[in-house]
């Protein structure tokens, strides 16, 4: 497996996790590449990875780490279980990652379609039976998506604790919409099995969350 | 991250759990939970699940940006207990129709908010007690 570390020239701390890793490397037999930042290789890498920060890690491909590691975390980092692209644990850089960029720009178009229909169920519709619906958009593709696209950005940088990444985040983007949407359809149409269904892909989409968070919140060490 | 801001958000997250679950069995068999439950429903949503996530990350993360500490932690852990005291009460209250213990749990619920509020105010406001946010 390759490890490799975007620098900077222009960054004091480089040095010393450049130090770090090209020891634990050698310990464990990887290859060790050293990229800066200002050349086309580093550049592109970084672009690629939205990157905002230096020094940042990847181990195979991932990015896994920014900041300067001890050689005991550069270890632990090393023989972290948690390797398969289904269940990857992930630290958060400056810029939004693309699942958190996504949860908060769908919010926003929730946002407008739910204060949208609350302003016609009022004012041009007398019936209410569409009130739980215009609601939900609001409470669960407003207020739920942005809670999941900014607690997961910010959660992991404020404990400095990774998140589980990978394919969760999608899977729990695709449950909510799916959630939401069959919700509020349901109330429109009147179809009391398509709420349920919206109900329960919603909760499972929270569940997800409520998992990707929690070693966040309560790592394995503490 | 303070301890105690971290509790804040795992609270979050159950509580939005137990709410999702709540207004689930409500819609499959409204007879299984008595009581206002969409009432009920709403307010785990706001004030636990929604609320308690913006606690959490609030407290932590206001003194930063104001580049101030917080004007005071005991305040925050009050907010804590007088928070996750309220709720559960105005929530057996809604479920079990008595007005008594809604305002009871109202009011305790009410005095976390309170205390969340001057202690945001007091930290944000420029020049609060003007000792500067040690490194880490
Ligand atoms: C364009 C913006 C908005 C419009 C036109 C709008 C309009 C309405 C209307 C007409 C209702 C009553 C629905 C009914 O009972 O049939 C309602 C309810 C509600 N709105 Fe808004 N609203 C807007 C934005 C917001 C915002 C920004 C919030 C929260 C921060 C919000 C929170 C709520 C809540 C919680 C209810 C439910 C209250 C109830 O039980 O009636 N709304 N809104
Ligand atoms: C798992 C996700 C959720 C499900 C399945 C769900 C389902 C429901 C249902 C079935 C009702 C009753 C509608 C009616 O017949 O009047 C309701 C009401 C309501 N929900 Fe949700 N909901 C969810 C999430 C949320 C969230 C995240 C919020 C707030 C942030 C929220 C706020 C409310 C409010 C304010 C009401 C109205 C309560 C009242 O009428 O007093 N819900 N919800
Ligand atoms: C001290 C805290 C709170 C207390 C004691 C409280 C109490 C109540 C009561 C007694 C009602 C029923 C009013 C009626 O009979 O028409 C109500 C409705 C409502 N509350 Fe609260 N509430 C609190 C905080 C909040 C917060 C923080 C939110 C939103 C973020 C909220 C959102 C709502 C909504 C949307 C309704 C209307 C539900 C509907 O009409 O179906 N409440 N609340």
């Amino acid at each position: 497996m390759k490890i490799e570390l975007i620098v900077s020239g222009v960054c004091p701390f480089c040095l010393e996790a450049e130090k770090v890793w090209r020891v634990a490397a050698a310990d464990h037999g990887f290859e060790f590449v050293v990229l800066d930042i200002a050349q086309p290789e580093g550049a592109a890498l970084a672009q690629r990875l939205n990157l905002q920060t230096v020094p940042a890690l990847l181990i195979g491909g991932v990015l896994r780490a920014v900041g300067v590691q001890s050689p005991e975390e550069a270890l632990t980092l090393l023989h972290s279980p948690r390797q398969e692209a289904h269940d990857r644990m992930q630290q958060m850089g400056f810029a939004f990652s693309p699942d958190n960029r996504w949860f908060i720009l769908t919010a926003q178009v929730y946002l407008m379609l739910a204060g949208l229909g609350l302003l016609m169920n009022s004012s041009f519709l007398s019936d209410n039976a569409a009130r739980p619906a215009f609601m939900h958009l609001f409470t669960l593709g407003f207020m739920l998506f942005m809670i999941y696209g900014l607690a997961s950005h910010m959660l992991p940088r404020f404990t400095g604790n990774p998140i589980r990444e990978g394919s969760w985040p999608w899977l729990q983007m695709g449950l909510a919409h799916c959630g939401v949407i069959g919700y509020a359809a349901g109330y429109l149409a009147g179809r009391h099995t398509l709420i349920v269904v919206g109900a329960v892909l919603t909760w499972l989409s929270l569940a997800i969350f409520a998992f990707r968070v929690w070693p966040v919140l309560w790592p394995e060490e503490a | 991250m303070h301890k105690r801001n971290r509790l804040f958000v795992s609270i979050a997250l159950v509580y939005g759990l137990l709410g999702g679950l709540i207004a689930i069995v409500r819609l499959i068999d409204p007879s299984l939970i008595p009581g206002n439950v969409p009432r009920a429903h709403g307010h785990i949503m706001l004030l636990g699940f929604i609320l308690m996530t913006i606690y959490g990350i609030a407290l932590h993360v206001l003194p930063r940006f104001g580049g101030f500490p917080l004007y005071s932690e005991q305040m925050a852990d009050w907010q804590l207990y007088l928070a996750n005291a309220g709720l559960p009460l105005m929530i057996a209250g809604w479920l079990g129709w008595r007005d008594m213990l809604v305002m009871v749990g109202g009011a305790l619920t009410y005095g976390a908010i309170v205390l969340f509020g001057l202690n945001m105010i007091l930290t944000v406001r420029a020049g609060g007690r003007g000792r500067v946010i040690p490194v880490q």
